[in-house]
């Protein structure tokens, strides 16, 4: 192990070293500009009717099964304005920025977060 | 091709057959993270061999090993086509452009980043097209990849240093008999 790492020659080491530094900064940038870039999924019935960003502030009407529901979106956060149902515990449960909010009544799921993205596409041999 | 080289191939190939499938089983906490293992042999087989060789030991490892593991021309196929290829072919380029610029550790690492390259260029083409999510997993990627391909640098030039002692001391001993 030590005859190898001595047996580098310096553009080896400068090569290992420059990537190393190089990668690091850009992870730290890219999680710094890419943040923002959060994806809210609204689905109706288990279908995604609207896919739409945390960043743009807005109001999204969503026809629920029993009536019109309104979403906001805003500062990055999101939550059930309005909604037609008994209960409101879509409305009680206020502005989220990450995982769901679910109004059963009205069969209508907000997925926002991590709980949105599924990173792995494939897994490569 | 000389009856010899075939031996080579073959015996080659079968080695770096059985580090991917060993790979394969290895537990990970990412699943797509892998170490690359089978490099090693494409290394050792391209600083003793030639390019030649390295890329029909890096062919026949991929298709061979797609259908062992049942993902022949599927999409993980294809990205690890590209990467392999990709790969073989930045080494054999850096080898032949400078001998003495790079030694085993330097080849691996350049391999390692351009397979993960081409991986990232694919993945994004075919699948995901989505350039931020690209973007946002590529440094971990490449820095990963840093790390595994110094690693199999490491046993790389250990491997190739040992072949080629044994060659001479083999070859050492017939002069003295």
């Amino acid at each position: 192990m030590k005859k190898a790492l001595r047996s580098t020659t310096i553009a080896d080491r400068t090569l290992c070293i420059v990537l190393i530094i190089v990668s690091c900064a850009a992870m730290f940038y890219s999680r710094e500009a890419l943040s923002q870039g959060t994806d809210v999924v609204i689905e109706v019935s288990g279908k995604a009717v609207y896919t739409t960003s945390l960043d743009t502030n807005r109001e999204i009407p969503v026809e629920g099964t029993q009536g019109r529901a309104i979403v906001e979106i805003r500062d990055g956060k999101v939550r059930m304005k309005e909604a037609r149902c008994d209960n409101h515990i879509c409305l009680k449960q206020g502005w989220i920025t990450q995982g769901t909010i679910v109004c059963l009544p009205n069969s209508i799921v907000i997925i926002t977060g991590s709980g949105s993205k599924k990173d792995v596409d494939a897994i490569t041999g | 091709m000389q009856l010899q080289d075939k031996y080579r191939v073959a015996i080659l190939s079968a080695y770096a057959l059985a580090l991917h499938g060993f790979e394969a089983m290895l537990p990970s906490p990412i699943p797509w993270l892998r170490v690359g293992l089978a490099n090693i042999i494409t290394l050792t087989a391209l600083l003793l061999f030639g390019f030649r060789t390295a890329m029909m030991i890096t062919l026949i490892r991929v298709i061979l090993g797609s259908l062992f593991t049942g993902t022949f021309l599927g999409p993980s196929f294809i990205l690890s086509l590209g990467g392999g290829v990709c790969g073989t072919c930045s080494m054999g380029v850096m080898l032949m452009m400078s001998r003495k610029l790079f030694g085993p550790v330097g080849l691996s690492i350049i391999g390692a980043l351009f397979h993960n390259a081409a991986q990232l260029f694919l993945a994004y083409w075919l699948f995901i097209q989505r350039i931020e999510a690209v973007l946002f997993v590529s440094p971990v990627i490449i820095l990963i990849g840093t790390l595994t391909g110094f690693m199999n640098g490491i046993v790389a030039d250990i491997l190739i240093k040992n072949l080629l002692k044994k060659e001479s001391d083999s070859l050492h001993n017939v002069a003295q008999a």
